[in-house]
């Protein structure tokens, strides 16, 4: 099943990976790594998921998940938050602005594939 | 005087004062005040913040949950202190160390975990290793064609490079921090004392409310003269006490430092009582210099004293950072996700360094950080030393800073148009490779 995925994330080699691995996967992959761009990018309603890192230039991941959950075309936009630090508070911010799912780095390719997978079917149930 | 005089001139029975010479009744606040007008002496006289002070500490220590199973007479204390007060003396001397050396643990421990250097490496090195391990995954995993292959193969190489870097930095980083302890330890002690107390020290609190009457003078920086020397003649023996239970105190320019952080905590304690500031901050929402006025004080000591205010989800937590006119830190109260660096220069696009070009003005910055934590800082260039024709004119910059979400309580909030600055805890932490002001090349190149 394709699914389209936009990728907000700043580290050109871990998107050069995850957009491997997941046009494997037979998705779709946008790459956006300014956070401004993101916004714009998931309000268009291009993607299905959304994969957002928390450190992002310009608009910080949290802040663009906020303003995806007060806009009634993005409230339900699958989002899966990236974040380096693993830290509880971090987990809490994420769920408390809207995540639908929280994910550390160092993460395992299988842990972003298949949580993409179960996010692409959940949508389309 | 008898006991029945001295109950009718300060208005309570005589059993009552009888309850309150045995120890069995705690005296303060304005009956304090009373009795020692109608004995005339003085309050620190009548007032015996030693043996109180021992009394408290010994009846804390009975009642400590750990030590419940040894039923320690509690009841008993005052017995104990009277026929054997070195032993009491003892107990207590060991307890206040105990209690010390596990509050310098917790700082500590608060210092690994919110140190911007650590907090920002930590970052770069997971980022790095998520980068090498999608890439190897992908390199076992996936069949893959030559140009692919070498694609991946050169970020594992590239990453693994920046990897190697992050940790030599690192490991400077505690070289460094290890010859830097002995120059910074003085702020470090100060930080450390109020750090482990939430910033609010309630023996001064309560001492300083017995004084704060006294307080005389028009003049803003007068009033807090007069409070600092009613502090230091009248509150010394408390002062001695809490230094003298600091840990390892190195040197006499520590405690020096320490001792001037809370002469003036108790002079701003008595000019701007707790709970009367507590209410005028809130109603005036913490403006600073509206507060200023209202207590007639200078901004530099409301700025502190907001620190000081209890912590509750309703109150914004306040920092407090000022510095000299050479950058210098000289004191600052952190607070969750800021800190300057200790070892390294800070950001000049802080509004803290640039508040001097517009000395005596307000300016508010509305900032984010690359972690994403977003915070508003409040800037003053303020005049400090002798005033007078020929003499110069020295300023320090004293700044608020609160988290964004806290300054919406606050005059101090942002409207959503406010532009956000961007901006690091230094070169070296900070990942913005665009900045005019770099100085030093980021740790992840």
């Amino acid at each position: 099943m394709t699914t389209r995925v936009l990728l907000a994330e700043d580290e050109p080699n871990i998107s050069t990976s995850l957009t491997f691995l997941l046009e494997r996967a037979g998705h779709e992959v946008k790459v956006e790594t300014d956070g401004d761009k993101a916004l714009e990018t998931a309000l268009s309603g291009w993607p299905a998921i959304l994969v957002l890192d928390v450190m992002l230039p310009s608009l910080d991941g949290y802040e663009i998940l906020r303003r995806l959950r007060d806009d009634v075309r993005t409230k339900n936009l699958p989002v899966i938050m990236l974040t380096a630090k693993g830290q509880r508070e971090d987990r809490e911010t994420a769920m408390k602005c809207g995540a639908n799912l929280f994910i550390t780095k160092p993460f395992s390719n299988a842990e972003i594939v298949d949580a993409i997978k179960d996010l692409a079917t959940a949508v389309s149930e | 005087m008898t006991q029945v005089h001295l109950a009718a001139k300060v208005d309570i029975s005589a059993s009552y004062l009888n309850l309150i010479e045995w120890n069995k009744r705690p005296i303060a606040g304005s009956l304090l005040r009373k009795v020692a007008d109608a004995l005339d002496i003085s309050l620190a006289e009548l007032d015996n913040a030693t043996e109180h002070h021992l009394l408290a500490t010994l009846s804390e220590i009975a009642r400590l949950p750990t030590l419940s199973a040894l039923q320690i007479e509690e009841h008993r204390t005052n017995e104990l202190i009277g026929r054997f007060p070195g032993w009491a003396r003892g107990i207590a001397a060991l307890a206040r160390s105990e209690r010390a050396a596990a509050a310098r643990v917790q700082v500590l421990s608060d210092r690994l975990n919110n140190d911007p250097f650590l907090s920002e490496t930590m970052h770069h090195m997971l980022t790095r290793i998520a980068a090498i391990r999608s890439a190897t995954e992908i390199l076992t995993d996936y069949e893959l064609a030559a140009d692919r292959r070498a694609q991946f193969n050169a970020i594992v190489h590239e990453e693994s490079q920046a990897l190697s870097k992050v940790g030599e930095s690192l490991a400077t980083y505690f070289d460094k921090a290890e010859e830097s302890e002995h120059a910074l330890k003085p702020i470090d002690e100060v930080e450390a004392l109020f750090n482990a107390r939430a910033n609010h020290i309630a023996e001064l609190e309560d001492a300083a409310q017995v004084l704060s009457a006294q307080v005389s003078g028009p003049r803003p920086r007068a009033r807090m003269t007069h409070a600092r020397s009613l502090a230091e003649t009248e509150l010394s023996p408390l002062i001695e006490t809490l230094i003298s239970e600091q840990p390892e105190m190195d040197g006499p320019l520590a405690e020096a430092r320490v001792r001037h952080a809370l002469i003036n905590y108790a002079a701003s304690a008595m000019v701007m009582p707790m709970s009367e500031f507590a209410t005028r901050a809130d109603t005036l929402r913490y403006d600073i210099d509206a507060l200023a006025e209202v207590f007639s004080t200078d901004i530099e000591s409301v700025s502190l004293r907001l620190t000081a205010l209890a912590i509750s989800k309703d109150v914004p937590k306040f920092g407090y950072f000022c510095v000299n006119a050479a950058g210098t830190v000289i004191e600052m109260r952190s607070i969750e996700q800021l800190a300057v660096p200790r070892y390294a220069s800070a950001c000049p696009l802080w509004v803290l360094y640039r508040a001097q070009q517009s000395p005596e003005t307000f300016i508010r910055q509305r900032v984010v950080f690359p972690s994403g934590a977003r915070f508003v800082f409040v800037a003053r260039a303020v005049h400090h030393g002798p005033a007078g024709f020929g003499k110069p004119r020295h300023y320090q910059t004293v700044m608020t800073a609160m988290s964004e979400d806290d300054a919406r309580k606050t005059v101090y909030a942002p409207d959503p148009n406010t532009s956000v600055e961007e901006v690091g805890p230094g070169c070296r932490l900070c990942p913005l490779t665009d900045c005019l002001h770099r100085v030093d090349a980021p740790l992840s190149e």
